[in-house]
């Protein structure tokens, strides 16, 4: 029997992580697997502490599997080793200062760390990834349209993708599904077949940092196929209302409101 | 009013001419072009001042974007190493005898095009590079038409013109938001869509040398795969006499393509 | 001495010299040993002599003894007991003008021929004649091409575009083809065309996978036809093969997703 703790969206809140540790130390069901879904870092000198911790999981606690996140990938483009050679959508988001703010914060020793992530995990039917299996800044959400959900998911012919990029926690079950297709060529036609769709889902898994004083994350059972969202208060922020923090706006306000 | 849309000339000066003497007996009213007007064919120059002096509304493909933007794809996007070497083979001569104004045409292609409930684009809407083969899954296909918005999407790049009709789709779906909630059940239904491929009018790939595309009849709401014969000697004779390699001439003889295609047909370089 | 029990083997190229030795030695219990007169003049330096059939008979038939010509007249003063010899003459041997060691003379001369065929110089040199396979029309100037590339690693999507460009008259007109290949995942292969045979895919040989570097063991093609385009092939087979660092890259993934009881070489 396996328990995963799935989780996104670090971005650089070490009292967060730690209150999530905690958190998962807790579970009844020992949590053997810990998937963290891109964004541990985010444009604070503070993320260099995240990433060491990550690197040193105690000895009862598992050891991490982590994937690139949006931030991951802005900072990698900054060094050149992106995908893309433009900060486009950095300076598009935060501003031109947002380059030098993001520079600074990660030493150089520690990008080659995130260099060495995958841009996602696989395992067993499961996908996990910090966007979609389009790009890392591909926001699934509760309002995703139906068909762009299960492109995603076929894609990489996942039963299951996890991602965090909305921050949001939610379970997005394709029941059914049919269409019926037909196809003329040159040299013949086909009789209009229906294809079905096999139940498949795509799970929000929460965001650990953003949100001073609660942390959301995802346990998942992939034998039983259960999940479970957890809310973890920590902290000063506990008992209070979310603070605003200038510098980083959400990413998205309905977290907010 | 019948539409006539073709692709994938790739520099075919004789197969494109036959197909515009047929979409004029045809007495087609409009004609769309999904791009990739040049690339491993003889006659690239000709091919592109042909489309401007009619003015046929053009989109950009692939080959026309690696002739303006330096060649871009990466290796994943060609099936093998021998794809790869003739692809960058048929780049370099293309780049190389290439006019700057035929260059500044293909850099303002717009990679799609809108009429009224049709889209048109070279390979997919996400992806100038994604082929929407046939047998792509019918819910992934059926995605690719309800991102444009449109009814019917036109598109070429795999060389082999099909239509693919895809009706009564539905999906139920349930969404579980954290803990308080109750579960929202929904359910989406879209009715038919369309996907025509256009084929290839200067590298057919259906197995015999003749030069493919389509029409598109609103009226009726009919659409006709056209398969046009056209003297393909003469374009093998002047990839020879070009040096380009003379595999192609034989490629294009046998309805081959040039250089065949990837494994994976819908993966999309993240590069 | 011993009395060695020879068979010479001759006919026409794709006729079914090598298939029909193979089936005499797997349905015969003695060992036996196997010698191709016409792949080269030292097939044990496989760097240099083409040596498809010795390659893959060694590889697909257990407890078969390839045996290299030079040692040819070691092997005749002090041959097994009890082996059967099988001795493959390439279809370019002029029969009238070879000249046999005084102990292969008395052999047996077995000619595999294409149905139908008749009045061949074949006929008055056969005790036996086989009937082998149809070989399509037979070629006035048929000529040999083959070329070694024992160290090179072929990206296998490449080549199957290459052999069925080749097999389909891109190069000219190829009545027979055959080749083993070394391909990215380790594997050597066996590829075999006869004109008007259905067409066959390639037959994976039972060696190990080679995942360290550069192949050190035989490979190369055979094309018999006319009007071949011999510098187009090469060029082709050429922008087939893999560079060191893609070879390594690769061999790399493979031994990355082998079981430890895998065979690797």
């Amino acid at each position: 029997m396996t328990n995963w703790a799935i989780l996104s969206g670090i971005e650089g809140n070490l009292a967060a992580y730690e209150a999530v540790l905690a958190d998962i130390k807790r579970q009844r069901q020992p949590i053997e697997e810990l998937y963290i879904l891109g964004d541990a870092i985010a444009a604070i000198p503070e993320s260099t502490n995240v990433i060491q911790r990550i690197r040193s999981p105690r000895p009862d606690e598992p050891v991490p599997q982590v994937c690139q996140g949006w931030w991951e990938e802005q900072l990698l483009i900054l060094h050149g080793l992106g995908r893309t050679g433009e900060p486009t959508e950095l300076i598009e988001r935060y501003g031109i200062e947002m380059v030098k703010t993001l520079w600074d914060a990660i030493p150089r020793e520690m990008v080659e760390w995130v260099r060495s992530l995958d841009f996602g995990l696989f395992e067993l039917d499961c996908l996990l990834i910090h966007g979609s299996s389009v790009d890392v800044g591909d926001e699934l959400t509760p309002d995703t349209p139906a068909i762009q959900m299960l492109d995603r998911l076929m894609r990489m012919d996942a039963n299951m993708l996890f991602c965090g990029r909305s921050g949001l926690t939610f379970q997005y079950e394709i029941q059914q599904g049919s269409v019926t297709s037909s196809i003329t060529t040159l040299d013949q036609v086909t009789t209009p077949q229906a294809i079905l769709v096999k139940p498949r889902q795509v799970i929000g898994v929460g965001n650990i940092g953003r949100i001073p004083g609660q942390a959301t994350y995802t346990l998942y059972n992939p034998y039983t196929n259960h999940i479970e969202f957890r809310t973890v208060r920590y902290g000063s922020g506990k008992g209070f209302q979310p603070l605003k923090d200038k510098l980083f706006p959400p990413l998205n306000n309905r977290l907010m409101t | 009013m019948k539409i006539a849309v073709m692709s994938c000339i790739h520099g075919n000066y004789e197969a494109l001419n036959a197909v515009l003497s047929d979409i004029d007996d045809q007495n087609a009213d409009k004609v769309y072009c999904l791009g990739d007007l040049v690339g491993y064919g003889p006659h690239p120059n000709a091919v592109v001042e042909m489309i401007r002096a009619l003015d046929i509304p053009t989109c950009q493909g692939c080959w026309d974007e690696d002739i303006v933007e330096g060649l871009n794809s990466c290796e994943c996007s060609y099936p093998s190493v021998l794809a790869e070497k003739r692809g960058k083979v048929a780049h370099d001569w293309t780049n190389q005898v290439i006019h700057p104004e035929v260059r500044e045409y293909l850099a303002q292609l717009p990679l799609s095009l809108r009429d009224d409930n049709l889209c048109f684009v070279h390979g997919s809407p996400h992806n100038q590079h994604e082929y929407l083969m046939p047998e792509v899954d019918a819910f992934v296909a059926m995605e690719r038409v309800l991102a444009t918005g449109a009814d019917i999407l036109f598109c070429g790049h795999t060389h082999v013109p099909y239509v693919r009709s895809l009706d009564v789709g539905q999906l139920q779906i349930r969404v579980k938001l954290t803990g308080k909630s109750e579960p929202q059940n929904t359910s989406f239904s879209a009715p038919l869509k369309r996907i025509v491929n256009a084929g290839s009018v200067g590298e057919p790939r259906h197995g015999r040398p003749n030069a493919t595309y389509v029409i598109y009849d609103n009226d009726t709401d009919q659409i006709t795969l056209r398969e046009v014969e056209y003297d393909y000697q003469k374009t093998c004779a002047a990839i020879i006499e070009n040096g380009l390699p003379p595999v192609f001439a034989w490629r294009l003889s046998k309805g081959l393509e040039y250089a065949e295609r990837a494994d994976d047909p819908t993966h999309v370089c993240e590069r | 001495m011993p009395s060695l029990n020879i068979t010479l083997v001759s006919g026409p190229p794709g006729a079914g010299k090598t298939t029909w030795i193979r089936q005499q030695i797997s349905s015969a219990a003695e060992t036996a040993v196997y010698l191709n007169l016409g792949s080269g003049n030292t097939p044990n330096d496989f760097r240099r002599a083409c040596a498809i059939d010795p390659t893959y008979l060694a590889a697909e038939v257990a407890g078969l003894t390839v045996l290299p010509v030079e040692q040819l007249t070691d092997f005749l003063a002090h041959p097994l007991a009890g082996s059967a010899v099988y001795v493959e003459l390439g279809f370019h041997i002029d029969l009238t003008s070879l000249i046999l060691p005084d102990q292969m003379a008395d052999c047996q001369r077995v000619a595999v021929l294409p149905p139908g065929t008749r009045h061949t110089e074949w006929h008055g040199w056969a005790d036996l004649v086989v009937t082998g396979v149809e070989t399509g029309a037979v070629l006035s100037q048929p000529h040999l091409w083959r070329s070694v590339l024992s160290g090179q690693v072929l990206d296998l999507a490449s080549l199957n575009t290459f052999w069925y460009e080749l097999t389909h008259g891109a190069y000219g007109t190829v009545q027979r083809a055959k080749g083993i290949f070394d391909v990215a995942d380790g594997r050597s292969l066996h590829f075999d065309f006869v004109t008007g045979l259905a067409e066959a895919t390639y037959l994976e040989l039972n060696l190990p996978r080679w995942l360290n570097g550069r192949p050190d063991r035989f490979s190369g093609i055979e094309v018999v036809g006319e009007a071949l385009e011999q510098e187009a092939i090469a060029q082709t087979i050429k922008e087939c093969c893999l560079n060191d660092q893609a070879i390594a890259y690769y061999q790399q993934q493979i031994k990355d997703s082998l079981d430890p009881g895998d065979e690797v070489a």
